[in-house]
């Protein structure tokens, strides 16, 4: 058996090591986003998961008009 | 002293509980809060300011994603801080295990206990998921960042 960490994807769990992984960040008005990304040998996305601060809400005004 | 033209703060955080109704009939029959929910909704959807409801149509479908979305498990007591008064959902959002291959971007809250009536939209840019987790962190719960503001 081997000690070979496992992670879940499309293809079911396989060697993390085989996977290549990528991160990258985006910035919007009111948000910042952190996306990670598994590709696999043949360059097919198996693994892709989000995560969004939202910096700001919505705002609604009685200022007058 | 002088009179100041204002929307009073206090009735800006009274709305976000239901204090006041200008029209027919009796919307408050419960002091308990109401259910709300997010919806992530599809880039080809059209939603923002003119929406009035929750709509199935242009919600992301997907293996681990129900329709109608996620309940919001709690809010911040609504506050106030100088003029505005706002709240913000206690908790993130976390979908996990998740494949939404069509992308999205966009969030809508909706009163699940008032028909699904639209609350806001709230978009963080085109995105897709495979088989792994979607969070949308919250901002912190002050004016000027709140999730929902009156000013």
């Amino acid at each position: 058996m081997s000690d070979a960490p496992l992670i879940h994807t499309t293809k079911g769990n396989v060697p993390v090591a085989d996977l290549k992984y990528a991160t990258a960040w985006e910035f919007g008005p009111t948000w910042v986003k952190f996306v990670e990304r598994y590709t696999d040998a043949a360059g097919e996305v198996v693994r892709e998961s989000c995560h969004v601060f939202d910096t700001q809400g919505v705002v609604g005004s009685g200022a007058l008009a | 002293m002088a009179n100041t033209q204002a929307m009073c703060t206090s009735f800006k955080k009274e709305l976000l509980t239901g204090g006041h109704n200008f029209g027919a009939g009796t919307l408050r029959a419960s002091a308990s809060p109401d259910t709300f929910m997010a919806s992530l909704r599809l880039a080809t959807d059209n939603l923002g300011p003119s929406t009035t409801v929750y709509s199935s149509t242009g919600e992301v479908t997907g293996t681990g994603y129900s329709a109608g979305g996620m309940v919001i498990s709690g809010w911040a007591n609504p506050s106030t801080s100088g003029t505005a008064a706002f709240t913000t959902p206690t908790q993130a959002l976390t979908w996990t295990g998740v494949t939404i291959t069509n992308p999205f971007d966009a969030l809508l809250i909706y009163n699940q206990s008032q028909g699904g009536k639209a609350v806001s939209v709230h978009t963080f840019g085109a995105q897709t998921v495979v088989a792994g987790n979607f969070t949308i962190t919250m901002p912190v719960n002050a004016a000027g960042t709140a999730l929902l503001q009156l000013t």
